[in-house]
């Protein structure tokens, strides 16, 4: 049974997936802000969930941020505009629209240099303390919805999300024509970062992980070899070998997308001297691994933080089909008590789990 | 003193037998000849004046070893020089006897892919002055490519012309990690990496430097070669958090390159820990092999770790610089020594103990 939102005095009340305790996400009012002249109100018809969501859902925090009060759940989202502030031009009631989920604040040296994905003021979906976006409707700023072209489905536009984390790694690492590239990991980020690596022009990649299933899926998506790996630190080395035999070339760019000393230690040694690792994915705090020796070899180690200016070029990517994105999702669920759980619980599960997409 | 080196032995009428100082052995230096290949058209014959020695001749000295490098053989030792050109091959245009010159010490191949795309310091096929098995140059002469060897300019003494090697770290690095007129640099170690770091800094126009070391003395001499703040730290990691809030504090805006001239665990996590978001760190130090640091909080706040490998299409920026007075290397030569059995132990014993030995330089 779908959370429409109870119709009260002819106003729809706004339902969302609020976070109230650890485990624990419950369907709840969700009241909206009033919309100022530079904003949109849209209506949620798709939300993914990210493992971030998934962290903060089991253990109240994610990293340095902390959950102190209940909070709005999700963030990778699209939906269709029904109301604009007074200044908004560029988008009409009706258009599906793609959101960026982050509100930087437009007044900070990060922000005016146009890096304000690490603004220090952002105001992010479901990063505490900021409300998500998994509701019927949210209340954001125009200039981060980005219209959807005809041929382009609401769930590709809340994929826009995860795949601008691959898109912007690419951007980081230089990734292009001329680049061979491993991504260590076959996970959702690994996947996204496989399909980007592809559009900016890679021309080979290779791609790693523990799980034949994922590593199937990688090969379907336009991996050019796999190689199943394990979690044994022992067996670096000989992975490091079988990595540079099946890229054939050099590896000149590494992105590991899973973030343990094991996969850090294998991209250090497997890259190219003068090639680049780029650390998505954040593992553990600390890190163990042969910094010395890449440094000595001017492999660069670059890290990335969301994204910045990636949703127009993961639109056109999609609208030109140099990236699919429908074969990562693969469970759908609809907003009500029952589904919110069951949706979280197969994304946590992980295995044949890849995006996990709610229907609203 | 019938091994000194400076009693030539006259050979084959009147040519002076080349002598060199060979690395026979873990602290073992020994005068001995030193034959010459033939000198090829392209190539020069240098009669070394001056040369500095460095971290890494050190280490080989007493451990046979340097990273990857092993000393199998007997090596003539040293790699920091400058000298008088003697004989030119038939092929040299730019440079004839008598010029003084600065010698960049390694010959990569030109035809690998890294040659060919600049970055000529990371070719596997490099032949570098004093890492094994390729001979050194603390010699009376050497025989080097031309194309590697840069006529210093009239007001730059051959001392100087020797330091342009150490220089040369500091100038790749700065240019690997865009240093300039906005940004603010942090540099851990004030030992004679971090302090040529400090110069080139400077010259490339960093607006505000912050230094650390354990050292008080050295702390001085970087306080008198334009550093803007000290800090004196410990190698305690227990200090790092403190240290961090210290530097930041010294420096007032946000850190926007760390060079780490040390490279140990402590002085990596200070860097990563307090450069700003977006910022860069540059490890130059090359102490261990593995290192436990706190990565990930330092690359998801977009904080690049860049690393050096000696460096590339320096000495004509370093001669500039020098040439210009944008950059005094002179008060970094603390010690000098003659090419004599006496001397070159001394001078190593002196360069090993480090302390108020900052750079210390042969006159041959």
């Amino acid at each position: 049974m779908g959370s429409q939102g109870d119709v009260r005095n002819g106003e729809e009340e706004n339902m969302a997936a609020w976070l109230v305790a650890v485990n624990t996400l419950k369907i709840q009012p969700f009241k909206l802000p009033s919309l100022g002249p530079h904003d949109v109100r849209v209506r949620m018809k798709a939300v993914g969930i990210c493992g971030s969501d998934v962290h903060y859902l089991k253990t109240l925090r994610c990293a340095h941020f902390v959950v102190e009060e209940p909070m709005v759940i999700g963030h990778e989202c699209a939906g269709i505009v029904e109301e604009m502030g007074s200044e908004v031009t560029h988008l009409v009631p009706g258009d599906r629209v793609a959101l960026e989920p982050g509100i930087s604040c437009w007044r900070c040296s990060y922000c005016k240099q146009g890096s304000y994905n690490l603004c220090p003021e952002m105001k992010f979906f479901a990063t505490p303390p900021v409300h998500g976006s998994l509701a019927n409707q949210v209340v954001h700023p125009a200039d981060l919805c980005f219209k959807l072209p005809e041929d382009i489905t609401l769930e590709e536009g809340a994929m826009c999300e995860p795949l601008s984390v691959g898109v912007h790694a690419c951007r980081r690492a230089n990734v292009g024509p001329e680049t061979n590239v491993l991504i260590m990991g076959a996970g959702p980020i690994g996947l996204v970062a496989l399909l980007a690596a592809r559009a900016f022009g890679a021309p080979r990649v290779v791609i790693v992980d523990v799980d034949e299933f994922r590593l199937s899926v990688a090969k379907d998506l336009g991996a050019s070899e796999t190689v199943k790996v394990s979690t044994n630190e022992e067996e670096v080395a000989g992975e490091v070998e079988l990595i540079k035999k099946a890229m054939g070339e050099s590896v000149d760019i590494t992105l590991d997308c899973a973030g343990f000393n094991k996969t850090m230690t294998t991209a250090l040694n497997a890259t190219r001297p003068g090639g680049k690792v780029c650390l998505v994915g954040m593992g553990h705090n600390e890190m163990t691994v042969p910094l010395t020796p890449a440094a000595a070899r001017e492999v660069d180690v670059v890290g990335v933080f969301r994204y910045k200016n990636t949703w127009p070029l993961c639109i056109e990517f999609l609208r030109s089909g140099k990236i699919d994105v429908k074969p990562l999702i693969t469970h759908r669920f609809g907003f009500s008590q029952k589904e919110v759980e069951d949706a979280f619980e197969t994304s946590a599960r992980g295995g044949s789990a890849i995006k996990v997409m709610f229907n609203l | 003193m019938a091994d000194s080196a400076e009693i030539m032995v006259q050979k084959n009428g009147g040519e002076e037998e080349n002598m060199a100082a060979w690395l026979l052995g873990v602290n073992t230096l020994r005068i001995q000849p030193y034959q010459l290949p033939p000198l090829g058209p392209h190539d020069v014959k240098v009669g070394i004046k001056a040369l500095g020695i460095c971290g890494s001749d050190v280490h080989h000295f007493k451990t046979m070893r340097c990273a990857n490098f092993i000393v199998k053989k007997p090596m003539v030792i040293g790699h920091e020089c400058a000298g008088i050109i003697e004989a030119v091959g038939s092929e040299v245009k730019n440079l004839a006897p008598g010029d003084r010159v600065a010698l960049e010490p390694g010959i990569s191949c030109s035809r690998c892919d890294l040659c060919k795309n600049g970055r000529y310091n990371l070719c596997s096929q490099m032949r570098f002055f004093g890492s094994p098995p390729t001979n050194g140059s603390l010699a009376n002469k050497v025989v080097h490519p031309a194309s590697l060897c840069y006529k210093l300019p009239e007001n730059v003494s051959l001392e100087e012309g020797a330091m342009c090697e150490p220089l040369s770290v500091g100038v790749h690095a700065c240019r690997r990690a865009q240093v300039g007129p906005e940004t603010s640099v942090l540099i851990l170690g004030a030992g004679p990496i971090g302090l040529i770091t400090l110069l080139a800094a400077r010259a490339f126009g960093a607006p505000r430097v912050v230094m650390t070391d354990v050292d008080e003395s050295r702390l001085a001499i970087a306080k008198s070669l334009g550093a803007d703040e000290l800090i004196q730290v410990s190698t305690e990691m227990k200090d790092a958090s403190d240290e961090v809030v210290k530097v930041q504090t010294a420096m007032g805006t946000g850190i926007d390159v760390t060079f780490d001239c040390v490279g140990y665990n402590k002085t990596m996590t200070t860097a990563l820990n307090a450069t700003r978001s977006g910022g860069k760190v540059c490890l130059i130090g090359l102490a261990l092999s593995e290192m436990t640091v706190p990565l990930t909080p330092a690359a998801a706040r977009e904080v690049d770790v860049i690393g050096i490998f000696r460096y590339r299409n320096t000495w004509p920026l370093c001669l500039d610089f020098l040439k210009t007075g944008k950059i005094d290397v002179k008060p970094l030569i603390t010690h000098r020594f003659k090419f004599t059995q006496e001397g070159v132990d001394a001078a190593f014993e002196t360069s090993a103990r480090g302390g108020n030995a900052i750079k210390v330089m042969f006159n041959l």
